[in-house]
């Protein structure tokens, strides 16, 4: 009997709500494959990962605070300057990346649908777990391109879990997909280790640890590490005092995530920053 | 069997028959546009019958339980593909009924050694305006009905499902007099309810092919809603979040039922 030109069969993937296995079993996700190459034995040498940005994410009263900036780089030239690294990837998720971009907004992409389709075809959320998961399991199948010299992503992941008590979780991970949960703090990309040093200064010997801010002081936390990052990271954009440039900074919260507004940054800029 | 032509015949119209009483006691489901989007209900199931598809897609359902998750996740495979390579915007339910799930079960139900899919579906897809929402109903044989957004007929902002053909035309009838595409929640729910009613009505007393009395259908109502649940859903016409369906806890109802 000839198979309809719709497989409607019984080893579809909806019955475990796996999208990238579907994605694959239509030849949509190319995974690289993990080869001997010329420079085998030193992949020091052509693995650079660069992951020029800078992406920080900390706890505050409020919820978690996800920042970056809006630079994007191709070795000494900036090729944009109004780049958005902070991605919404349902109502209560944000993936910010440092990395190649192509690799990570396709990873974003898929992250998005993975999470829709899983609570479409199953008839429930996934957990916070299942989707923190999903994100290590995108970056170890990536893996391959990373050896290659291309296609590296470092993420941070924020999220606001339901069960079994409300509460704001951040993670971070690194290039082959492991992922560590920040008690406090989160940061990423090329500038990382200034913003690295101020949130860790904020934090101990700061008027108030971070995770007692209000938002207004969050996010004027934010803006002055983003611009200390900026002060000696060239592929870190800061704040663009010319230009009127400023990072994206997102707030996730038990109702969901919010966009903190240009005008609202600029005040705060303004008053604390500039 | 199938090489002698009348045996065929008399093989799918046995088949249809069977199916036919199988289905005849499925609960009815409603899908009414109006101001704000879409709203789709039923009462007192024991399993979901209304399900979320993509963004701007739902699907009710009456059938057996295997069939409709076989055809929901095809549907929600493709869609989720289509939106994924393309984009949600590409994401059409016209297509998806008519180029892939219709010939799937027709050809189903014409292969007389095969099984066929028990179910019949109602899908509704909202639109930017009232004037753009799509309601399709598709049969076991593939058959496809069109409310709304079509070229030929007068468009009509409902579409109902139902386990007779009688039912649902009753059910039809009484839309047609009542429900308005510019109505409000409250309206929209409190028709929906009585449709569905009237439909359930006609399917325990299949003799009657007239709209009840108004009283009757009211009490008829709060009889059932006394020991069994409301399942509804939205799809929303806020064009401010991508994702437009949302289901309904039944206590979130109640309060607005008119007695």
């Amino acid at each position: 009997m000839e198979r309809s030109p719709v497989a409607v069969d019984q080893n579809f993937s909806g019955a475990t709500g796996d999208f990238p296995a579907l994605l694959r079993s239509k030849g949509l996700l190319a995974s690289a494959v993990i080869a001997p190459t010329q420079d085998a034995g030193t992949p020091q040498k052509v693995w650079q990962p660069t992951e020029a940005t800078t992406i920080l994410a900390f706890k505050f009263l409020g919820g978690v605070l996800v920042a970056g900036d809006r630079r994007a780089t191709a070795g000494n030239t900036v090729v944009y300057d109004r780049a958005d690294k902070v991605l919404e990837i349902d109502r209560h998720s944000i993936m910010a990346i440092a990395g190649v971009p192509a690799t990570a907004w396709e990873m974003a992409r898929v992250l998005e649908h993975s999470f829709q389709y899983f609570r479409r075809t199953q008839l429930q959320e996934m957990s916070v777990d299942g989707k923190v998961r999903a994100l290590s399991k995108l970056l170890r199948d990536n893996f391959g391109f990373v050896m290659q010299g291309v296609g590296v992503v470092v993420p941070i992941f924020a999220t606001y879990d339901s069960h079994p008590k409300p509460e704001p979780r951040l993670y971070f991970y690194d290039a082959m997909g492991a992922q560590f949960e920040a008690t406090d703090y989160a940061a990423t990309g090329s500038g990382s280790p200034a913003v690295r040093g101020i949130l860790y200064y904020e934090n101990n010997w700061g008027a108030k640890p971070l995770h007692k801010l209000i938002e207004d002081e969050a996010v004027s936390i934010a803006l002055r590490a983003l611009d200390t990052a900026a002060e000696s990271d060239t592929s870190t954009g800061g704040v663009d005092r010319m230009g009127r440039i400023y990072p994206i900074i997102k707030i996730v919260s038990r109702e969901g995530i919010t966009t903190f507004p240009e005008n609202k940054i600029a005040a705060v800029f303004k008053e604390t920053v500039a | 069997m199938i090489e002698e032509p009348y045996r065929w015949v008399e093989a799918i119209a046995n088949r249809r028959e069977y199916i036919e009483a199988q289905l005849a006691s499925g609960s009815p489901i409603t899908a009414l546009g109006y101001r704000d989007g879409i709203l789709f209900l039923t009462i007192g199931q024991t399993r979901q019958k209304i399900f979320e598809i993509y963004d701007r897609i739902a699907m009710g359902a009456i059938g057996h339980p295997g069939d409709i998750e076989r055809l929901r996740m095809a549907a929600i495979e493709l869609a989720s593909t289509e939106g994924f390579t393309r984009s949600a915007a590409d994401v059409s339910l016209r297509r998806l009924v008519h180029y892939s799930l219709s010939p799937v079960m027709k050809s189903a139900f014409e292969q007389v050694y095969g099984p066929p899919y028990l179910a019949r579906m109602l899908f509704a897809e909202v639109g930017e305006r009232p004037s753009e929402d799509l309601f399709l109903r598709v049969e076991y044989d593939g058959e496809i009905a069109t409310k709304g957004a079509t070229y030929a007929q007068v468009r009509q902002d409902f579409a109902v499902l139902s386990g007779t053909r009688q039912s649902g035309e009753l059910m039809e009838a009484f839309l047609k007099s009542q429900h308005a595409a510019d109505a409000s929640f409250e309206a929209t729910l409190n028709s929906a309810l009585e449709a569905w009613s009237i439909g359930h009505m006609s399917l325990q007393d299949s003799d009657s092919n007239e709209l009840p009395e108004r009283t009757a259908v009211v009490k008829y109502r709060q009889e059932q809603l006394a020991n069994r649940g409301i399942e509804a859903a939205l799809l929303e016409r806020d064009a401010s979040r991508a994702i437009r369906f949302r289901s309904l806890p039944d206590t979130e109802l109640r309060s607005l039922i008119n007695d």
